[in-house]
C-alpha cells in the first residue's frame, strides 16, 4: 500500500532523507524508529504530499505521490507530529470539517462523524471545544480526524507523544485494531512502542535506513549467538556435563559464594535451556536461575544509531549518553525516553 | 467545489470565535454610526442637496482609514495562523488543491468583510423612509465596496502566505496597500496629462466617488478584478513554493 523507492529529500545541500526504500503492505503496522532529526517526519511529509521529494518515487495505494498527488492524499490519513487542531472548533465540527475536506457530503458527513466519535471514544467530549480538551483527548481527536474518511493507508507521526501511560495503552490498542485492515506507518522514538504495536521495524538514522525486520529479527541479528545463563546451588561439576549437551558452543563456569554461575553460548536456534533443566534434574542439582540473555530493542537501537563522540543525533537519542545495557526487560531508560 | 465551500465556511466562522473580530465589528459600527450621524446632520441643513447624502457613506476619510488598517488585520490570520499552529499540514495534505485553499480562505475573509458592511443597509432603509433615494448609486456604491474589499483582501491574503507571524503579515499588507493607495493619490500632483491619466487608473479614492455617484466604469471593474486575481495567483504560487521548506 505504501511503496517507497530510493526516496531522497534535500534541504539545500543537506539530505534529510537519503535513498530510502521500503514498503508497507495492507494489514501491516510498520514502525519507523529513529532518533530525533533522523528523517522520520521528513519522510512522512514527503509521503503525504506536504513536501515534494528531491529524488526517487513513492506510491500510496497505487497512486504516485507527485503525478497523482491528489488521489494519493485522498487514500491516506495523516496524523502530523504536532497533532494540530483548530482550537476554536468543537470536536464534532472539526471532524465534520475534515470529512468535507475529504470530499464527503450531506448525510454521509454526519454518519461518518458519529461512527468515528464512537470508534475513538470521544462521545464525552464531542461537543466540547478543542482548546478545552486534555492532551489525551486532543491526540485522539486529531487521530479521529485522520480516520474520518476511512483511508486504507495511515501515516502517524509520533501518535503517543505527550500522553500518560493509560492513554498510551488506549491509543496503541486503537492503532493495533486499525492496522488489521490497513497499512499503517507510524514513527516513534519510544522503543517499547515498537515492540508493543509493530509487525515490522525500520530503523532510520541520519536519513538512511540502517536496519529492517521484525523486532525479534533485529534483536537476534544483533545479539549474534544466543546466551543462556544458569546458576546452581553449591559447587557442581558442570563443565563436562554441559559440554556434552547438543547446541552448546562454549560454557563459562564461575563459582561464586555458594553458587555455580554458568554462561553458555549456544548455537543459533538451539533450545539449550530445556536440556539444562533436564540435566539438573537427572544430576540432582538445585537450579536457582535459568534465563536467556537477549538484547532489548533498545540495545539494538543504540548499537545501530550510536555514533562515535557526541554527534548531534546520538545525543538526541535520549538526551543522555547512550548506554549499552544488555537486558531482557524494558529498562528504566526506556520509560525515561517515553517523556517527550 | 464541496471542499472549497467547506474551507469558506470554516474561515468565515473562525472570525466569530476570535475576540479580534468583535473589536473590528465594534470599531466599524462606531465609525459608521459617526458617519450616519454626519449624514443626518447634512440633511438637517434646509437647502442640502438630498441626493448627495448617502454617497457620504463611501466617500469619507474614515472609510479609507478603516479599509487600509482593518483589511490587513482581517486577512493576517488566513495562512500565518495555520502555519504557526501546524494545521496547515492537515489542510495541505487533504485532497484539496492550493488554489482551492487560497480561494476558500479569501472568500471566507471577504464574507466576513461583507458581514461587517451588511448592517449599514439599515441606514439606507432608514434614510429611504425619510427622503427619496435613488437605489442605483447605492447599489453601485456597494459594488465598489465588494470590489475594493476583494482587492485589499487579496493583497492581505498574499501577505499572510509569506510569514508565520500574523503581525508581520498585517504590517506587510498595510505597507503594500499604502503603496497602492498613494500611487493613485499622486494623480492630483502631476500636471503632465499622460502620466495624470495613467495614475488616474490607480486612483482608488476617485473610483469610490465614481461608484458612489452611480457610475460603474468597465475600466474600474477590469482593474479591480484583475488586480485581485493577480494577488490571489501570487498567493497560490507562494503557498506552493513554501511547501519546499519545512
Amino acid at each position: 500500500m505504501i511503496e517507497v523507492q530510493s526516496l531522497t529529500k534535500r534541504f539545500g545541500t543537506q539530505a534529510a532523507v537519503a535513498d530510502v526504500t521500503f514498503s508497507v503492505r495492507q494489514g501491516e503496522i510498520v514502525g519507523f524508529l529513529g532518533p530525533n532529526g533522523a528523517g522520520k517526519t521528513t519522510t512522512m511529509r514527503v509521503l503525504t504530499g506536504f513536501l515534494p521529494p528531491s529524488e526517487g518515487t513513492a506510491r500510496v495505494a497505487g497512486h504516485d505521490i507527485v503525478s497523482d498527488s491528489r488521489r494519493a492524499r485522498a487514500s491516506l490519513g495523516y496524523l502530523p507530529e504536532s497533532a494540530a487542531l483548530y482550537p476554536e472548533m468543537r470536536v464534532r465540527e472539526y471532524l465534520a470539517y475534515r470529512a468535507r475536506l475529504e470530499g464527503l457530503a450531506g448525510q454521509e458527513v454526519g454518519s461518518r462523524v458519529e461512527e468515528i466519535v464512537g470508534l475513538c471514544l470521544l462521545e464525552e467530549v464531542a461537543d466540547r471545544k478543542v482548546e478545552n480538551l486534555s492532551r489525551g483527548y486532543r491526540q485522539r481527536a486529531a487521530l479521529a480526524g485522520s480516520l474520518v474518511h476511512q483511508p486504507p493507508v495511515l501515516i502517524l507521526d509520533e501518535p503517543t507523544v505527550g500522553l500518560d501511560p493509560a492513554q498510551i495503552i488506549k491509543i496503541r490498542e486503537m492503532i493495533r485494531s486499525l492496522g488489521r485492515e490497513r497499512a499503517v506507518l507510524l514513527s516513534t522514538h519510544i522503543l517499547p512502542e515498537v515492540d508493543a504495536v509493530c509487525d515490522r521495524v525500520l530503523i532510520i538514522d541520519r536519513g538512511r535506513i540502517v536496519a529492517e525486520g521484525t523486532p525479534e529479527e533485529l534483536r537476534r541479528r544483533l545479539t549474534g549467538t544466543p546466551i543462556v545463563r544458569a546458576a546452581f546451588k553449591g559447587e557442581v561439576a558442570a563443565q563436562e556435563a554441559l559440554g556434552s549437551l547438543q547446541g552448546v558452543v562454549s560454557a563459562q563456569v564461575s563459582p561464586a559464594d555458594g553458587e555455580t554461575r554458568i554462561r553458555i553460548e549456544c548455537a543459533e536456534g538451539a533450545e539449550v535451556a530445556e536440556d539444562i533443566f533436564r540435566l539438573a534434574v537427572s544430576k540432582g542439582w538445585v537450579l536457582r536461575e535459568l534465563s536467556r540473555e537477549s538484547l532489548s530493542l533498545e540495545d539494538v537501537f543504540v548499537r545501530l544509531t550510536h555514533h562515535e563522540e557526541a554527534s548531534p543525533s546520538a545525543q538526541a537519542t535520549a538526551g543522555q549518553p547512550p548506554v549499552e545495557t544488555p537486558s531482557g526487560e524494558t529498562s528504566a531508560v526506556a520509560s525515561a525516553k517515553a517523556e517527550p | 467545489m464541496r471542499r472549497f465551500l467547506a474551507i469558506v465556511a470554516r474561515e468565515w466562522r473562525a472570525y466569530f470565535f476570535s475576540p479580534l473580530a468583535y473589536v473590528i465589528v465594534a470599531a466599524f459600527l462606531v465609525m459608521n454610526g459617526q458617519i450616519f450621524w454626519a449624514i443626518v446632520n447634512f440633511l438637517n441643513s434646509p437647502n442640502a442637496p438630498k441626493g448627495q447624502a448617502l454617497p457620504l457613506l463611501f466617500t469619507n476619510y474614515y472609510f479609507w482609514i478603516f479599509n487600509l488598517f482593518v483589511v490587513p488585520i482581517i486577512a493576517m490570520r488566513l495562512f500565518a495562523e495555520e502555519r504557526k499552529s501546524g494545521t496547515i499540514e492537515i489542510l495541505l495534505t487533504s485532497p484539496v488543491t492550493e488554489t482551492e485553499v487560497v480561494l476558500g480562505k479569501f472568500a471566507g475573509a471577504l464574507g466576513f468583510f461583507l458581514t461587517l458592511w451588511a448592517p449599514t443597509l439599515i441606514y439606507v432603509w432608514i434614510l429611504r423612509s425619510q427622503i427619496p433615494i435613488d437605489l442605483g448609486p447605492v447599489g453601485a456604491g456597494y459594488l465598489g465596496i465588494v470590489l475594493l474589499g476583494g482587492y485589499f483582501l487579496s493583497v492581505g491574503t498574499f501577505a499572510s502566505t509569506l510569514t508565520k507571524n500574523q503581525i508581520v503579515a498585517a504590517i506587510l499588507a498595510f505597507g503594500m496597500l499604502i503603496a497602492i493607495f498613494s500611487t493613485g493619490l499622486l494623480e492630483s500632483m502631476i500636471t503632465d496629462p499622460g502620466k495624470h491619466d495613467l495614475l488616474g487608473y490607480f486612483n482608488l479614492w476617485d473610483h469610490m466617488e465614481e461608484f458612489a455617484r452611480g457610475i460603474v466604469d468597465t475600466r474600474r471593474l477590469v482593474y479591480y478584478l484583475s488586480a485581485t486575481a493577480f494577488f490571489l495567483f501570487l498567493s497560490v504560487i507562494s503557498v506552493t513554493a513554501r511547501k519546499e521548506r519545512p
